[in-house]
C-alpha cells in the first residue's frame, strides 16, 4: 500500500499540472487523416481521431484491422505516408523528441533486453529517460512490486514468461511517469490477478489527469475500464465516442460484431466431432 | 514405426525444399557438399595406402567423423523434428519401436549416406586382403552405428537442455570450437603443409591411446584383419559392437525418461548485482551499462570477441607453425583483429532486435544519440584495447620478435578507432534485421539483407585497412629512435588519431540517424532471436 501511495504521488506531481493546463476539453490525442500502406495493402485508410486528457480510451478491431500499425505511428515508432498526430500539444512527426518525452509505449510484442534482469530492465529505461540513477532504482522497485515481480527482480528477462515480460515492459512504459500512455494488448498472457493490478494502475493514472490508449480483443475489458472506445476495421474508424454511445444499449461485443460484422464460418464439415459421433 | 519415421523425415525435407528459394538453394549446397565430403574423405583414407602411418590417420580421421556427429545435431537441433522426443511425446508410442525408428530416421539423409561412402575409402587405405575388405566393411557399419547411437544418447540427454535458453547459450559457445577447427582444417593445416611444417610422419604414434576409443577400434581391427590377425580383429570389432549396445540400450533407457520428463527451460538465471554500474554518467552510462552487461552475458557477444581473437591467432599461426617467420603478420593480425571487432559490432541495431524500441523512444535527439553511440564504443574499446595489444604481444612473441608487438599494438589502436567509425556509421546507413535459423546457433542476416551484411563488414574492413596505413607508415619510421622516444610518439599518436576516427564516426552516426529513427525501429522489429 505505501508503494502503491508513493507511485500515486509521483505519477500526481506532474501529470496534476497536466490536468491544470490542459483542462478536460483540451484533446491529448489528435490524429488527423493518418494513412499508412505497406507494397499495396493499405493498413492504415485515413484515420480521424480525438482523445480528451484524462481519457482511458479503447481502440478495438479484429485481427489485422490496423491498431497496431495506427499505435506504432502515434508513437512515432513508425513514419506515416500521410496525416497528422498531435500528444498534448506537440506534434509528433513535426518534433519527435519532445513529443517522446511525455509518452510511454507497451508494444504488442514485449520484448525487452533479455540479457538484463527484471530491476536492471526497468533502470535502465528510467536512466535513458533522463532520470538520476538512485531515482531509476528507485522507481524500478516500487514497480516491480506493485506488479508483483519483485522475487523475479534479479532474474535475466530471457527467462520471464509472456504475462513477467508484459507486466516489466509496462514498468518500463511508466517509470517516466508519462502523461499519455499507449498500450498494446496489454493484457495479453498476464494472470488475472496481475490484470486487475495493471486495471487499477492504468485507472488510478487516467485519475491524475493522464491519458491512456490501449488496445485490445478483449471487449469485457475495454468495456469495463474505458469511458472512450473507438473501432477499427479495415483500416478506418468505423465508431468512435464514449461507450455508451459506442454500445448504444448492446453489450460492446455485440456492437462491436454488428459494426465489424460477423466473420462467416461452416461448421458442417465437422459432423463427426463430438463424443456421439465415432 | 521406423518406416513412419523415415517418411516424416522425408517430408520435412520436402517441406523445407517447397517454403522457399533459400532453403532449396541451402538444401542443393548442403547436398553438393555432401557428395563432395564422400568422394574427399574416400580419397583421402584411400591415399593412405601407401603411408606407414595410415592406421594412425585413419583413427584421427574416424574420431573426427564421430565428434561431427557429436555436435551437428545440437546445431541442427531445430532443424530436424525427430531428433527433439518432445515432439513424439503426445503420441501413444512404446519405447523400444520409437527408438529403432529414430534410429532410422537419422541414417536417412544424404550427410549420412556420403559419411558411409566416404569412410568406405579404408577398404582401399588400409585393408588388404579378402579378409581385411571383408572386415573393413564390418567396420565402418559399425563405425556409423557408433556415431548414431552416440549422437542420439548425447541429443537426448540433452533434449531439455537445447529446447531452453541455457541450451541455445551452449549452442552458441560450442561454435567457438568448431569455428576454430573449421579455420586450422581450412587455412592453416593447407598452409602448414605446403610451407613443409606439416606431414604425414607428424601423426605417427598419436593412436597412442585414442586405439582403445570406438573410432579407434574400427580402425586397428581393419589393420589387424589385414596382417592376418583375424582373431584380434574381431575382438576389437566384438568390443566396439559391446559399447553400441551399451549406448543403444542407454539411449533407450533416457528416450524413456525424456518422453515423461518436465522441460528445463523454467530454470532460469540470477543476477548478483544491485544495480546498473555508471550511474553517475546519464544515458551515455546507462547505454554503456547495458553494453557492458550484455558483452558478459550474451553468448552471441562473447562470440563474438572468441572469434576475433581466433581470427588473428589463424592469421599468425601458419607462419609461426611454418619453416619460414613473417614477423611482419602479426600486423596484420592487430589489423584483422581491430577490424573485425568493428564488422562485428556494425549492426547493433539489428542484434538488439526489438527492444531497441525502448532505446528509440527515449532517444530522439542528436545529443542523445551520440550518447548512444559513444556508450557503447566506450565499452568496446575498454575490452578490446587489452584484448588487441595481449594477442599481438603473444603472437608477436612466438615469432620472436616483440619490436613487431609494439608496432602491432599501436596499429591496433588506430585501427580500432576507425573501425569503431565505421560500425557506427553502418549500424545506422546500413541497418538490417538479423534472424536466429534453425541449424546456425549464431544469429545471421534476415533473408534478403545478405548485402547489407557483405556491404557493412567488408566496407568496416577495407576502411580500417585504408585508415591504419599512416600509423604503419610511423612504426617503420621511427624503428631506428630509441625506445624511450619511440613509445609516447607511435602510442599518442596512434591513440589520438583513433580516437579522432571514432569521434568523427560517432557525430556521423548520430546526424545520420536523427532522421532515420522510425526506420531503424522497424529494422529491429523485424529481427528475430
Amino acid at each position: 500500500m505505501i508503494v502503491a501511495n508513493q507511485l500515486a504521488t509521483w505519477s500526481t506531481r506532474t501529470s496534476g499540472l497536466a490536468v491544470k493546463e490542459a483542462g478536460m476539453s483540451e484533446p491529448a490525442i489528435t490524429v488527423r487523416g493518418l494513412h499508412k500502406s505497406f507494397d499495396k495493402k493499405e493498413a492504415v485508410a485515413g484515420i480521424d481521431l480525438e482523445i480528451a486528457a484524462g481519457s482511458l480510451a479503447g481502440l478495438v478491431g479484429p485481427n489485422g484491422a490496423g491498431k497496431t500499425t495506427s499505435l506504432s505511428m502515434m508513437t512515432g515508432l513508425l513514419r506515416p505516408d500521410a496525416g497528422r498526430i498531435v500528444i498534448n500539444g506537440l506534434d509528433v512527426w513535426a518534433d519527435p523528441a519532445a513529443a517522446k518525452a511525455v509518452i510511454g509505449v507497451v508494444p504488442a510484442e514485449a520484448r525487452l533486453f533479455d540479457r538484463l534482469s527484471g530491476e536492471e530492465v526497468l533502470e535502465y529505461s528510467g536512466r535513458l529517460r533522463g532520470l538520476p540513477a538512485g531515482e531509476a532504482r528507485s522507481r524500478a522497485a516500487q514497480l516491480l512490486d506493485v506488479l508483483d515481480l519483485t522475487a523475479d527482480a534479479k532474474r535475466l528477462v530471457a527467462d520471464y514468461s509472456t504475462g513477467m515480460r508484459k507486466k516489466a515492459a509496462l514498468g518500463c512504459a511508466l517509470i517516466h511517469n508519462p502523461s499519455v500512455l499507449f498500450l498494446d494488448e496489454p493484457l495479453e498472457g498476464v494472470d488475472p490477478i496481475s490484470a486487475d493490478v495493471i486495471r487499477r494502475l492504468l485507472t488510478r493514472m487516467v485519475g491524475t489527469g493522464s491519458t491512456v490508449l490501449f488496445s485490445s480483443h478483449v471487449m469485457e475489458l475495454v468495456e469495463q475500464v474505458c469511458d472512450h472506445v473507438s473501432v477499427i476495421d479495415k483500416g478506418k474508424i468505423v465508431a468512435t465516442g464514449t461507450t455508451d454511445e459506442v454500445r448504444a444499449g448492446k453489450t460492446l461485443q455485440q456492437a462491436f460484431i454488428d459494426l465489424v460484422g460477423p466473420r462467416s464460418s461452416d461448421e458442417e464439415g465437422l459432423s463427426w466431432l463430438g463424443s456421439s459421433s465415432s | 514405426m521406423a518406416w513412419l519415421l523415415v517418411q516424416l523425415k522425408l517430408r520435412l525435407v520436402r517441406n523445407a525444399l517447397r517454403s522457399s528459394t533459400a532453403a532449396r538453394t541451402s538444401f542443393v549446397v548442403s547436398t553438393t557438399f555432401a557428395g563432395l565430403a564422400a568422394i574427399g574423405t574416400f580419397w583421402v583414407l584411400a591415399q593412405l595406402r601407401l603411408l606407414s602411418s595410415s592406421v594412425d590417420l585413419t583413427t584421427v580421421i574416424f574420431s573426427l567423423f564421430a565428434v561431427g556427429w557429436l555436435i551437428a545435431p545440437i546445431f541442427a537441433f531445430g532443424l530436424d523434428g525427430t531428433l527433439d522426443p518432445a515432439t513424439m511425446a503426445l503420441y501413444p508410442l512404446r519405447t523400444r519401436p520409437l527408438a529403432v525408428g529414430l534410429l532410422a530416421a537419422s541414417a536417412t539423409g544424404a550427410w549420412p549416406l556420403a559419411n558411409v561412402l566416404g569412410l568406405l575409402g579404408v577398404t582401399i587405405g588400409l585393408a588388404r586382403g579378402a579378409a581385411g575388405v571383408l572386415i573393413a566393411l564390418v567396420a565402418v557399419v559399425l563405425q556409423v552405428l557408433f556415431c548414431i547411437a552416440l549422437a542420439r544418447f548425447t541429443i537426448t540427454s540433452m533434449a531439455g537442455l537445447l529446447r531452453s535458453r541455457r541450451g541455445r547459450d551452449l549452442a552458441v559457445f560450442l561454435f567457438i570450437p568448431v569455428f576454430a577447427i573449421f579455420e586450422v582444417l581450412g587455412q592453416v593445416i593447407p598452409r602448414a603443409a605446403a610451407a613443409g611444417g606439416l606431414s604425414p610422419a607428424s601423426f605417427a604414434g598419436v593412436d597412442s591411446w585414442m586405439r582403445w576409443l570406438p573410432p579407434g577400434l574400427a580402425a586397428h581391427a581393419i589393420q589387424d584383419a589385414s596382417n592376418g590377425h583375424l582373431g584380434d580383429a574381431l575382438g576389437r570389432l566384438g568390443l566396439l559392437a559391446v559399447v553400441i549396445v551399451v549406448l543403444g540400450s542407454l539411449w533407450v533407457r533416457t528416450l524413456s525418461r525424456a518422453l515423461v520428463t518436465a522441460d528445463t527451460s523454467a530454470r532460469s538465471s540470477r543476477v548478483h548485482n544491485a544495480a546498473l554500474p555508471l550511474g553517475r554518467f546519464g544515458p551515455r552510462g546507462a547505454v554503456a551499462a547495458r553494453f557492458l552487461s550484455y558483452q558478459r552475458r550474451d553468448p552471441a557477444s562473447l562470440a563474438y570477441w572468441a572469434i576475433t581473437v581466433v581470427i588473428m591467432v589463424i592469421c599468425s599461426l601458419s607462419t609461426i607453425i611454418g619453416p619460414h617467420q613473417h614477423p611482419a603478420v602479426v600486423i596484420g593480425s592487430a589489423v584483422l583483429g581491430a577490424a573485425f571487432v568493428g564488422a562485428f559490432h556494425a549492426n547493433p541495431i539489428g542484434l538488439t532486435g526489438p527492444a531497441f524500441v525502448v532505446e528509440a523512444t527515449a532517444l530522439s535527439g542528436r545529443r542523445e544519440l551520440r550518447s548512444y553511440f559513444s556508450g557503447q564504443n566506450v565499452v568496446f574499446t575498454v575490452i578490446a584495447i587489452p584484448l588487441l595489444t595481449g594477442v599481438s604481444f603473444g603472437l608477436a612473441a612466438l615469432v620472436g620478435n616483440l619490436g613487431e608487438g609494439i608496432k602491432a599494438a599501436a596499429v591496433g589502436l588506430a585501427g580500432l578507432g576507425a573501425a569503431l567509425a565505421m560500425s557506427n556509421i553502418f549500424s545506422v546507413v546500413l541497418a538490417y534485421p538479423m534472424q536466429k535459423r534453425a541449424g546456425s546457433p549464431m544469429p545471421q542476416q534476415a533473408q534478403g539483407y545478405s548485402g547489407h551484411a557483405f556491404g557493412a563488414i567488408f566496407g568496416t574492413l577495407v576502411c580500417v585497412a585504408v585508415a591504419v596505413i599512416p600509423v604503419i607508415v610511423l612504426g617503420n619510421v621511427t624503428t631506428g629512435i630509441s625506445a624511450a622516444v619511440r613509445l609516447p610518439v607511435l602510442f599518442g599518436c596512434a591513440a589520438a588519431y583513433g580516437f579522432g576516427l571514432a569521434w568523427l564516426g560517432v557525430r556521423a552516426a548520430a546526424i545520420a540517424a536523427e532522421g532515420r529513427l522510425p526506420e531503424l525501429c522497424q529494422v529491429a522489429m523485424r529481427t528475430s532471436l
